[in-house]
């Protein structure tokens, strides 16, 4: 994780703050900072989608190719994920630096999608055992502000909403099959993402519990739980992170606030994509990939 | 029974700091070396260093793995690390590190809890001051039913399962502080059921802590009769 450095009088002082539920910048402990959400920011991608919560920035892209189906799952399409923590975020990720925090974002990630709800892989599938749509889900983070994780799932889930998959016509010609991908831009296929999960990082700061750290409340933050929470309330994946331990009580504690704020992030987020649909092309660019 | 966990061995004694546990079928194997100095100069740190590698070994999954460590392995590696780090006393070695490597030798479900007990087992063994033994549990969510200890059959597969309430979790329990220093869990599941299934892990665990404590005392006798010898 990107740690910002604080002195201890700093962490008492959030500590204590967070105890009267009043944060460094004003918000109670279940409140997201401002999210701005945008899709269709990067014109050579099949879907995409840029977020940024307060100073975090990630853009994602995803591409849809054409290949062999995993031998196990041979009727199903899959998503990869790719995250990539660019040296523009900070330096510590020059190099190698960056590859830990990526492959703990992406398997979080790979968790919480690690469900037959949350996408239905079926569709992806052109035939069996031959040819499937595979989702190349690539995460690149820009700025590092705090709650990565639950900006990469947010992100990750409007660019699956933006995302626009060819058609393709299947036809058999005496054993022969071919594929036909249609040309036309809007004979398109699109994937449902109402049962995906957004991630829900509880950090636990002194005897309580806060969603959506900033930088300065991670590094006073010993253990964190991220939960995979759909729609429903339900938690499709579920991690503890950090060198502090949990009672089991306050896990349940968490566990209920999750259930709660998931459902709430969920449902404005599809609100706001819905929105942004409604609007169509009408809409201005606010990002700086205008 | 469902909510039985299958038998657990204790350290053996053919390496030094080592512990071996063979549950029915999954067999890990435990090194530790350390205390010893940071190789690397420019990590200077005052509390000690714990490092975790976690590896299959290539024959003992029903396919055959590859040598370098996969995603899966490295994301063992990281939660392993992080259920041990609470409950190791990091103060008492400053500028040192220790490192634990975990083979699974043969796996038979339930690696990640095998591997929590086992490699806390050999930390008590090796003398690492420690604040408690962590012990893993894994549970299967199988609809309104909770299965201890499940196999590698019984374990969550996307593939063939159903759309809700199926799902595996694995906690780590520190029993004597009563606190949980690592949890992970997979598969769509109700918050309700979650909460029961972490209720009975912990059950389990308060299960499990006597017989470890049997073992390690066991093997603490025969090290003194032997050093009598």
């Amino acid at each position: 994780m990107v740690d910002a450095l604080l002195s201890d009088a700093e962490k008492v002082f959030i500590i204590h703050g967070i105890q009267d539920n009043c944060r460094e910048d004003g918000r109670g402990c279940e409140d997201y900072r401002h999210m701005t959400l945008e899709t269709g920011v990067v014109s050579n991608t099949s879907g995409s989608s840029r977020v940024r919560l307060a100073n975090t920035d990630i853009l994602v892209g995803i591409k849809a190719e054409l290949g062999t189906p995993a031998p196990d799952k041979d009727d199903k399409g899959r998503l990869e994920f790719f995250v990539d923590c660019s040296a523009n975020a900070t330096p510590e990720f020059e190099g190698r630096g960056g590859e830990e925090l990526a492959s703990e974002i992406s398997n979080m990630l790979i968790r919480v999608y690690d469900c037959p709800g949350c996408v239905d892989l079926q569709k992806l599938c052109i035939i069996p055992k031959q040819q499937c749509w595979i989702l190349y889900i690539d995460i690149l983070l820009l700025e590092c502000g705090g709650n990565l994780f639950d900006a990469a799932s947010v992100a990750v889930k409007a660019a699956l909403f933006d995302l626009k998959i060819p058609r393709v016509t299947v036809t058999q010609d005496e054993g022969h099959v071919e594929l036909e991908i249609s040309d036309d831009p809007y004979d398109v296929q699109t994937v449902d993402v109402k049962s995906s999960p957004c991630i829900v990082t509880l950090s636990k700061i002194g005897h309580c519990h806060v969603v959506d750290a900033s930088q300065k409340e991670e590094a006073c933050c010993l253990a964190r739980l991220m939960l995979g929470v759909s729609e429903h309330g339900t938690i499709t994946g579920m991690k503890k992170e950090g060198s502090g331990s949990l009672d089991p009580s306050s896990i349940d504690d968490m566990l209920d606030t999750g259930k709660r704020v998931g459902i709430a992030l969920n449902k404005s987020l599809l609100e706001s994509l819905e929105e942004e649909q409604r609007q169509g092309k009408k809409k201005g660019r606010t990002g700086f990939l205008r | 029974m469902p909510t039985d966990t299958r038998r657990i061995g204790g350290p053996e004694e053919s390496f030094s700091p080592l512990a071996y546990t063979p549950t029915d079928s999954t067999k890990t194997l435990m090194v530790i070396y350390g205390p010893r100095e940071v190789v690397r100069k420019e990590e200077f740190s005052m509390k000690g260093q714990l490092t975790c590698e976690f590896k299959y070994a290539t024959f003992s999954c029903s396919y055959r793995r590859q040598h370098q460590q996969d995603s899966e392995e490295k994301d063992f590696s990281v939660q392993l690390l992080e259920a041990l780090e609470p409950a190791v006393c990091l103060h008492k070695f400053p500028k040192a590190q220790v490192n634990i490597f975990v083979e699974v030798l043969q796996n038979d479900g339930s690696a990640l809890a095998a591997s929590i007990t086992c490699a806390s087992m050999a930390l008590a063994d090796a003398g690492i001051e420690v604040y408690d033994l962590v012990i893993g549990c894994s549970m299967k969510i199988h609809e309104d039913k909770v299965l201890t200890d499940p196999t590698v059959n019984e374990e969550y597969d996307s593939q063939n399962s159903k759309e809700l309430n199926h799902g595996s979790i694995t906690i780590g329990f520190m029993p004597s502080l009563n606190q949980i220093s690592a949890i992970t869990s997979k598969g769509e599941i109700q918050i309700d059921f979650l909460k029961r299934a972490m209720t009975d892990c912990v059950e389990a665990c308060q299960k499990i802590y006597p017989a470890m404590q049997q073992t390690l005392h066991t093997s603490i006798k025969d090290k003194l009769t032997a050093s009598e010898r």
